[in-house]
């Protein structure tokens, strides 16, 4: 894809990570993200706009379509929520009913924000699809 | 803004994720950082659109004007994903957030200032130039999105696009307009603010 310069790899984002409460001290997941290259998929908040069930199917939809087409998609969690944030229990059977395999997550850990944003950069930039198949999509 | 209410901007799927872009069309490899920089250093929460064309022509899909997406299913279709973002918009109204709504100007889907047109546009896809025009209108998606809201009584967001899809790509223009819209955004909410105090 001449001139394109997209990364082919997508990140699952809760929305507690996407727009943090309290910015200071915790990882800058976002940045993180960004620096590796991700684009995000905003998951909604686990409460406060009622059932995103439809949402979810509309997020699922998506998943499957890059993961149908050499996209490498990745979960990102958080530790202390519901489901890591990522209403991961809905997701996962949305995902299996589109045939689609689970993406591999990373869950935030409780350490210090630097070691933290560390060991998701390192597992961002350790994940994507088989070489055979970039070479099938990538072009 | 009623106290304890949040800045938030609901953006175009694009803007955080590249990788819906039509073939061609990514200029960043995942989120378009200057505009999340931006809204982030202004204090906004940001929230994510679903991409119309995506779910329903793919991610390999043919670059489009309006009058392509213009048609009853895909109307339908961008009305069913209006229903799905639509209650995350109207709890932050009824909360009293202030909220805004940033699309992708030139797209045809996304558009908010200017959307691409050409009504004899179609068959194979071999144009060497993009020849369509730019014409001052929405995209089909923030049409049927602003029709979901109207429906369930909101108001109208103040919206601008980051103008991506016009042609030549220009970043720094880009983000002066994103400012100037922001600055007069910021400006009539602290004029009403004052006004009601």
């Amino acid at each position: 894809m001449s001139g394109d310069a997209r990364g082919w790899r997508i990140a699952l984002v809760p929305d507690v990570l996407v727009n943090p409460p309290d910015r200071v001290g915790g990882p800058d997941v976002m940045r993180v993200v960004e620096q590796e290259g991700y684009g995000v998929l905003h998951l909604p908040p686990t409460a406060g706009i009622g059932d995103p069930g439809l949402l979810l199917a509309v997020i699922a939809d998506q998943v499957a379509e890059y993961a149908h087409h050499g996209y490498a998609v990745v979960a990102i969690g958080v530790p202390h929520e519901v489901d890591h944030g990522l209403h991961w229990t809905r997701l996962s059977a949305l995902l299996r009913h589109r045939r689609i395999p689970l993406p591999p997550r990373h869950v935030i850990g409780t350490e210090d924000a630097a070691v933290e944003e560390q060991r998701l950069a390192a597992f961002l930039a350790g994940h994507d699809i088989p070489e055979e198949e970039q070479r099938r999509w990538r072009v | 803004m009623a106290e304890g209410s949040r800045k938030v901007a609901f953006v175009a799927n694009c803007l955080l994720n590249q990788n819906a872009k039509v073939c061609q069309g990514a200029h960043y490899p995942g989120v378009v950082t200057p505009v999340v920089q931006e809204l982030r250093a202004r204090g906004y929460a940001v929230n994510q659109l679903p991409c119309p064309e995506l779910a329903f022509a793919g991610v390999r899909r043919w670059w489009a004007v309006y009058e392509q997406y213009d048609t009853p299913v895909y109307r339908a279709h961008c009305r069913r994903l209006a229903q799905a973002i639509a209650p995350s918009i109207e709890a932050c109204l009824r909360r009293g957030d202030d909220v805004i709504l940033i699309g992708l100007d030139g797209s045809p889907s996304t558009g908010v200032r200017f959307t691409s047109s050409r009504p004899d546009w179609g068959g194979r896809p071999d144009r060497t130039e993009d020849d369509w025009a730019i014409e001052p209108r929405r995209g089909v998606w923030i049409e049927e999105l602003e029709a979901e809201l109207e429906r369930r009584g909101l108001p109208r967001l103040p919206a601008t696009g980051w103008a991506m899809d016009m042609g030549r790509y220009d970043e720094e223009g880009s983000r002066r307009d994103l400012e100037e819209f922001l600055d007069a955004h910021e400006a009539r909410v602290a004029t009403a603010a004052d006004g009601a105090s």
